[in-house]
């Protein structure tokens, strides 16, 4: 790092980077896909990608229908995948390919403008077109500011938990090279997974916040007072006899 | 003299905003893992809702870093 002449090459070392995620992401999924794919008694591989996909598909599922669906689940599942594998990218104990992509603040800026920017088109793809300009717009006209400030705040805080990690392990690296970086791996496994989760659930919520329309969930609520006109009270009333009966031996 | 000030003045936005956002991360997880130890069976949605109110606040911690980066930028440049 120190070097400028490394200094210098530092973009093209991100993007060579950048292609080697993907790469390796593609190759994954191919080999994860191939062969019979079957619902009755899958295999390992198969196994392995649905357990993948679950976590995403049910994030999707709470917003809407099957269009919801496939439309975000997708770009939820590679979101995550892409920013996983780049923060694992750290731990290589290969020079040059262990320069995490998301550590140079170009990256984490391109995601997030790519989330921002999806979430805008998801917007325009299920409420049309005038709905997602009027949702840019209404009831507040500064809503579109905080398009800004989300692009702002997701790259801002993937690259400052990933690149001041990183920086860490170069710095210690330089003074003591051996034993205490190993520590400060297995410590930055962490924030990779739950910055990466981080990024996908904050997408996730502004999706959220997108496709759904103030009526339509005035017309859920309206919904699900119908149906808990019936059903619901019973159990919400064990719901809060447990907690009281958990709560009371404590106080 | 002024250089010395400089880099003591950077340090303080890391140092405080590290303070507030550690404290307030606390009240946080305190409170999820009380829940979490109430109700088990609603454990997935409070750990994803504390993540995102974590994520939240340590978004405002990561400010205070690119602001103290940039002093000490402004440090090195001097």
């Amino acid at each position: 790092m120190e070097d400028t002449a490394i200094t210098n090459a530092m973009p093209y070392i991100v993007i060579a980077n950048a292609l080697v995620v993907s790469l390796v992401l593609i190759i994954g999924g191919r080999m994860l896909v191939r062969g019979q794919l079957t619902s009755d008694a899958p295999g390992d591989r198969q196994n392995l990608g649905e357990f993948m996909l679950d976590f995403f598909v049910g994030k999707a599922r709470e917003m809407g229908g099957r269009d919801v669906v496939l439309a975000v689940a997708p770009f939820l599942a590679t979101c995550f995948m892409f920013i996983l594998v780049s923060n694992l990218m750290g731990i290589l104990p290969i020079p040059l390919l262990n320069n995490p992509p998301t550590s140079y603040f170009a990256v984490p800026l391109g995601l997030a403008i790519c989330a921002v920017g999806g979430t805008l088109i998801l917007s325009g793809t299920f409420n049309g077109l005038l709905g997602a300009v009027k949702h840019l717009f209404w009831p507040n006209p500064l809503q579109c500011i905080s398009e800004v400030t989300d692009v702002l705040s997701l790259s801002l805080r993937l690259f400052g938990n990933i690149g001041g990690e990183h920086m860490t392990v170069v710095l210690v690296t330089s003074s003591v090279a051996v034993g205490i970086p190993l520590i400060l791996h297995v410590l930055g496994l962490i924030p990779a997974f739950v910055q990466a989760l981080v990024f996908t659930l904050l997408t996730a919520s502004f999706i959220a916040g997108v496709i759904h329309t103030r009526e339509e969930y005035e017309q859920a609520g309206a919904k699900v007072g119908a149906k808990g006109g019936a059903g619901s009270p019973a159990p919400e009333t064990g719901v809060t006899s447990v907690v009281e009966g958990e709560a009371a031996p404590t106080m | 003299m002024e250089i010395v000030l400089l880099a003591l003045v950077s340090i303080i936005p890391i140092g405080l905003g590290a303070t507030v956002a550690a404290l307030s991360m606390r009240r946080i997880s305190v409170s999820a893992i009380e829940g979490m130890t109430r109700q088990p069976e609603i454990a997935p949605q409070l750990f994803t809702a504390m993540l995102i109110g974590m994520a939240l606040i340590e978004a405002l911690c990561i400010y205070c870093l690119v602001v103290a980066l940039m002093l000490a930028g402004s440090v090195t440049a001097a």
